[in-house]
């Protein structure tokens, strides 16, 4: 896993109904070290989908630069893994073909593509289910597998876009404590994109608070690790930090 | 002990109850036609009765032109599909790719799948002569602008985010196509290629009328000049039964295999 950076990064889209430019990004700059997890939140609208959509180069910038382990990046590419909000699952894959769709294109063979999967179906919890298509899977497990498939591609960083938006508040506590588990494991460099204050502060260890196109503050969350929520949710530094970074967003 | 009871249910009953509850009708049919001619002593050089026809199709298959009316005719279909599918898919494919060249070519698409088939019979023979060349030129075009009408259709409602994905993972250009926009239009070009087919059908027996001396459209309109009822309507009969099964055992299990199998909702 390697670093990401990007520097005075901006995007402008040209507005059809009122004939002008758009700005959506002005002049964002960010360090992400190797192996740091960054989480970055903000109200709708405040642009924090189109940095990630940038940074994974399905959208391209008006301005600055982004560097993935020094190198500048052009459209998508596998040193950057991407777990989307609606999964993308391959339908016409199994779970196993799923996770091990990035080993594939780099024409890794059978064999090792089958040790893959062993691994980080194990990792998700999820070995019973290989053979499995994802419309036979719940929302939960086929997020699990949305997380595997990006990472067994063993990615420079890992893009994650509101990846546990759209499952239940029970799933989502699991699915936090997972991935939070699975960071410890193997130490990925992650940047999370979230609406969710509290989820945010769960997870990462610096949260960005992004308004209306450019970063408002930057707040480290040094709270122990391994996080659970049954310890935390009663913790009063979570609870300090979460307030802070709530009041932050709400004034945005 | 339910349990046992639905395991007692077993497939092949299932089948075996839809297979008479599709033939039923059909025999209901065959039943009151005879029973119509019987009543009425209708003139069989109007409509003839279900033995005399019996007899027409049984001498048909026994003298051999039943076969070879019968392979002529599916030589051409498949010979016509074959070829309007290996150039309609990647047609299609390259044009949905491009929203702005399948927005452009969308509504010629949609303009030809509804003229495809046997208004260009005419022109056809123009074009070919009678014969092979002009009802294989009926079928392929039938059979070609439905298949890269949903072919197109199929591409560009692949959704955005697993183009997104295959790319992020470091899908190259060709990777895209074979593992995500090929499989991902596949149930689209399956529906294609039925609907596609039962236009096909339908032209080939249009175009065999007037276009070639061999085939079942041909048998039809050859009967009908010695006022032979019986063969027209075994023709008939076969012309409609052959469509079923090519449809009920190969096209329709094709589609609810694709389909099904994946999902209907996608990402």
């Amino acid at each position: 896993m390697k670093s990401l950076v990007l520097e005075n990064l901006s995007k402008t889209y040209f507005d059809p109904y009122r004939g002008t430019q758009f700005t959506a990004i002005k002049d964002v700059s960010l360090q992400v070290g190797e192996g740091d997890f960054v989480a970055v939140v903000g109200p709708s609208g405040c642009g924090k989908s189109t940095i990630l959509n940038m940074i994974a180069g399905f959208v391209p910038i008006s301005g600055g630069r982004i560097l993935v382990d020094g190198h500048q990046v052009k459209g998508p590419g596998p040193d950057r893994g991407v777990v989307f909000q609606s999964h993308a699952l391959f339908p016409w894959k199994t779970v196993a073909e799923n996770v091990t769709f990035g080993p594939k294109m780099r024409g890794v063979g059978k064999a090792e593509r089958a040790r893959i999967a062993d691994e980080y179906l194990a990792l998700a919890g999820l070995s019973h289910a290989a053979e499995r298509y994802p419309n036979e899977l719940s929302g939960g497990m086929q997020q699990r597998v949305g997380v595997v498939r990006a990472l067994a591609n063993n990615p420079d960083v890992l893009l994650m876009d509101e990846p546990f938006a759209s499952v239940d508040a029970q799933t989502r506590m699991t699915l936090q404590e997972e991935l939070t588990r699975i960071w410890e494991e193997r130490r990925p460099t992650v940047v999370f994109i979230t609406h969710d204050v509290s989820e945010a502060v769960f997870l990462a260890n610096r949260v960005v608070v992004l308004s209306k196109g450019h970063v408002l503050a930057e707040v480290a969350v040094p709270l122990a690790r391994p996080r659970s929520w049954t310890r935390l949710v009663e913790d009063d530094g979570f609870k300090a930090l979460s307030n802070q970074v709530l009041q932050l967003v709400r004034s945005a | 002990m339910t349990d046992e009871a639905v395991s007692f249910s077993p497939l092949p009953y299932r089948r075996t109850l839809a297979a008479v509850k599709f033939i039923a009708p059909l025999l209901a049919l065959v039943v009151l036609w005879q029973a119509v001619v019987t009543v009425f002593a209708v003139d069989p050089r109007v409509f003839p009765s279900v033995p005399t026809v019996l007899r027409a199709g049984w001498s048909t298959i026994v003298d051999g032109t039943l076969v070879a009316h019968v392979g002529a005719s599916l030589w051409r279909v498949t010979v016509g599909t074959v070829i309007a599918i290996l150039t309609a898919v990647p047609l299609g494919i390259a044009m949905g790719v491009s929203k702005g060249v399948s927005a452009f070519l969308t509504p010629l698409f949609r303009f030809f799948s509804v003229l495809a088939g046997i208004a260009w019979i005419p022109i056809a023979t123009l074009w070919f002569g009678y014969g092979f060349g002009a009802i294989t030129f009926v079928i392929f075009n039938a059979v070609f602008f439905v298949v890269a009408y949903n072919t197109l259709m199929g591409v560009s409602t692949i959704p955005m985010p697993l183009r997104h994905a295959a790319a992020a993972l470091g899908a190259n250009r060709w990777q895209m196509l074979t593992q995500v926009l090929l499989p991902g239009a596949l149930p689209n070009i399956v529906t294609g290629i039925r609907t596609g087919m039962g236009f096909a059908w339908r032209g080939l027996i249009a175009a065999e009328m007037i276009a070639t001396n061999v085939g079942l459209g041909y048998m039809l309109f050859l009967a009908r000049d010695f006022y032979r009822t019986e063969v027209i309507v075994f023709a008939m009969i076969v012309i409609g039964v052959i469509w079923l099964v090519l449809d009920r055992f190969l096209l329709a299990p094709l589609e609810r295999a694709t389909v099904e199998r994946w999902g209907l909702v996608q990402s």
